[in-house]
């Protein structure tokens, strides 16, 4: 009785989620089910919370970087909906040869992946925000110093024009050996 | 109007004979403990309308959805092999704790499920403890070749498995009724339950008359007689000294009313090893789905139960049982008292003469589909563990009990509304604690035998998560793990 909700997603939004996402109507409406599970206030959105709530992603070092990346859209809003969530996991859909790939190309992927370091938007990756990812990923294992000296490393390797900072092109390039479209993309069944 | 009454009197007079025969009889038969095979008959025919209903569902489908199929198939042909990933693999929990090498660490994919994951991308609260002391030793070398300068592309996988466990993850959905992959008929578990065809809505019409209006008023009847029973036989028998004679009558008492009760939702129940049914003195741990596990297994044994006293219903039952046979409830304050109650347990078990004590040893009802952590508190007692694995089939009817969404006379409505619970009951060879094994390792280790034998899938996580948050240490060491591969200079 608790699944009726799942009623509400109409064909036209089906349609439209389809158009902007590639995703196929079956994964959307499982998705959608899944959606709905999230939502425990039922409310049709949302919340960091109800993100959280997921253990495996609390767990994981990164999980509240995951979570905002899907609150980045809409600015001050502080609730996602159905679409601004599918939009978020259209970019891990695996790449396809000869077929459009809006959200999911290689270079959407490693958009996404950039913008998980550039915590102030500005299309650069300055040693503090490193740090802070770095800091997030190892806890209180690795000492400051030590920290600073793998971010400051990281940073002169991929850096090129000697700004201390690492534009998008540059993490590109660094990452130019690094399988993306493998990494990057999760194995959606039908 | 008047006709009308007059003519539902009338039918009610007329059908209320045979339906005291049949219930007399049901009691009858349970209270012996013998089967006419009526139930099995039924849960045949139930099989079979149910693969009608599918072929049925299928048709109807193919219809519609004949132009979309074509042009998706290809997408999913082309998918990226796991095996790739291993070389570059950043997050690496191969193991649990306990060290066993599980090739599906959790992750079974079911039909129902939306994406593939790959094992080692599925973070556990405590990733492999063992492995690394064992390993140390030998691969210390090794080991610090394996840690690697930072890399921009080190917080792909956790990215990766991060979006992974939005879409699906191990946890949440253990405490959601699983969904099914055909439908039974019940308007509950279909997801999306319209208008298919009319023959299946002829189908539904019937069986919800059959369901509501013949089951219903059966089951709750007899379950009536059951618990009266029940309430009559312990009163009476809480009046007699401890002696042998009282602990035979009350073996006999204690399974006729279970049976009974166990008919009031026409379980089927097939129990397997029967020689390795708990013994006396002894304590008997089972995977946990519903209030009910209690009732399926107290057909077959009488037992003694631990448990939160409760009040209404529950509380009814729990002071008849407790005025016959020793029983161990506490209140809601003594729960944390982990002392009183291990006390408690270790004198109960220390007596030959009590019968085996019942515990469930994962505190929380999972929706079958998995075993979740079991608490060591009952493995450090030191008596002998009787394992017993219950594995219920979903199609008869939903048996987990969703507590934060259904209050309990919900939920008994619901059972008892439902086809039937069917069940399979296995006895698993008593275990004991190894020399020099800690208790948490012999609970892991009865699970994952429990998890075995039922079909479940064996995970490492608490279920106290159904209501509570991830516990910080969790991520803590996943930070350790992860600094560990690490390479500082």
């Amino acid at each position: 009785m608790g699944n009726r909700s799942s009623l509400l997603l109409r064909e036209e939004e089906i349609a439209q989620i389809q158009e902007e996402t590639g995703f196929t109507p079956n994964q959307i409406e499982r998705l959608y089910s899944r959606f709905t599970s999230l939502d425990r206030g039922d409310c049709g959105t949302l919340s960091r919370d109800d993100f959280l709530r997921i253990p495996e992603l609390a767990i994981n070092p990164l999980g509240e970087r995951i979570v905002n990346s899907f609150f980045q859209d809409e600015g001050l809003n502080d609730r996602v909906n159905f679409r601004q969530f599918m939009h978020v996991l259209a970019h891990f859909r695996p790449i396809k040869k000869n077929k459009e790939n809006k959200l999911n190309s290689r270079e959407e992927k490693l958009r996404f992946a950039f913008k998980m370091y550039d915590l102030d938007n500005d299309d650069m990756i300055s040693k503090d925000e490193l740090l802070a990812i770095l800091h997030m990923m190892v806890g209180a294992n690795i000492s400051e110093e030590q920290l600073t000296s793998i971010a400051e490393r990281t940073i002169l390797e991929a850096d090129e024009d000697g700004d201390q900072m690492i534009s998008f092109e540059e993490f590109c390039k660094a990452l130019q050996r690094t399988d993306v479209a493998q990494k990057m993309s999760i194995r959606f069944l039908n | 109007m008047a006709g009308i009454l007059s003519l539902v009197w009338f039918v009610g007079s007329v059908l209320i004979t045979p339906f005291l025969m049949i219930l007399l009889c049901i009691v009858f038969l349970a209270s012996i403990g013998k089967s006419l095979g009526v139930r099995r008959l039924y849960v045949k025919l139930l099989l079979i309308i149910f693969e009608f209903g599918r072929a049925n569902i299928e048709t109807a489908q193919k219809g519609s959805n004949a132009e979309d199929t074509s042009e998706e198939d290809e997408e999913h042909i082309e998918e990226i092999s796991p095996l790739n990933s291993n070389a570059t693999n950043d997050i690496k929990h191969l193991k649990t704790p306990n060290g066993l090498k599980k090739p599906n660490n959790g992750y079974v994919p079911n039909g129902n499920s939306v994406i593939s994951r790959d094992d080692k991308l599925i973070l556990v609260p405590e990733p492999p403890f063992t492995m690394h002391k064992t390993d140390e030793t030998t691969d210390l070398s090794e080991a610090k070749d394996k840690c690697k300068d930072y890399d921009l592309c080190n917080i792909f996988d956790y990215l990766k498995a991060g979006m992974e466990s939005i879409i699906e993850d191990q946890v949440t959905s253990r405490f959601e009724a699983e969904e099914l992959k055909n439908w039974n008929l019940l308007i509950r578990t279909n997801r999306r339950y319209e208008f298919i065809s009319w023959k299946l809505t002829v189908m539904w019409v019937c069986g919800f008359f059959v369901r509501y209006f013949f089951l219903f008023p059966l089951r709750v009847t007899i379950c009536f007689f059951g618990i009266c029973w029940l309430v009559i036989t312990t009163g009476l028998l809480g009046g007699l000294p401890d002696c042998p004679p009282k602990r035979w009558i009350n073996t006999k008492s204690y399974l006729t009313a279970f049976r009974i009760m166990s008919r009031s939702l026409s379980a089927e129940i097939i129990i397997h090893n029967k020689e390795h049914r708990p013994a006396r003195g002894s304590v008997c741990v089972a995977n946990h789905t519903t209030p009910c596990d209690v009732l399926i297994l107290s057909t077959d044994n009488c037992y003694s139960l631990i448990g939160q006293s409760h009040g209404g219903f529950l509380g009814i039952l729990q002071r008849a049982l407790a005025r016959a046979s020793p029983h161990i409830w506490f209140e809601r304050s003594e729960v944390r008292d982990r002392h009183a109650v291990a006390n408690k347990l270790k004198e109960h078990v220390s007596n030959p003469k009590n019968p085996p004590i019942l515990i469930f040893p994962e505190g929380t009802c999972i929706n079958n589909t998995s075993v979740m952590q079991f608490k060591k508190g009952s493995f450090e007692v030191g008596s002998v563990i009787y394992p017993v694995a219950i594995k219920y089939d979903p199609r008869f009817g939903d048996a987990f009990w969703n507590s934060s969404k259904y209050s309990m006379m919900q939920y008994l409505y619901m059972m008892m509304t439902s086809w039937a619970i069917v069940c399979d009951v296995w006895y698993l060879p008593p275990m004991q604690q190894n020399e020099g094994e800690s208790a948490i390792d012999f609970a892991n280790r009865v699970k994952s035998v429990i998890a075995k034998q039922g079909g479940l899938v064996d995970l490492v996580w608490d279920g106290q998560l159904k209501r509570t948050k991830p516990k910080k240490e969790w991520r803590e060491r996943q930070q350790e793990e992860f600094s560990k591969r690490l390479k500082v200079e």
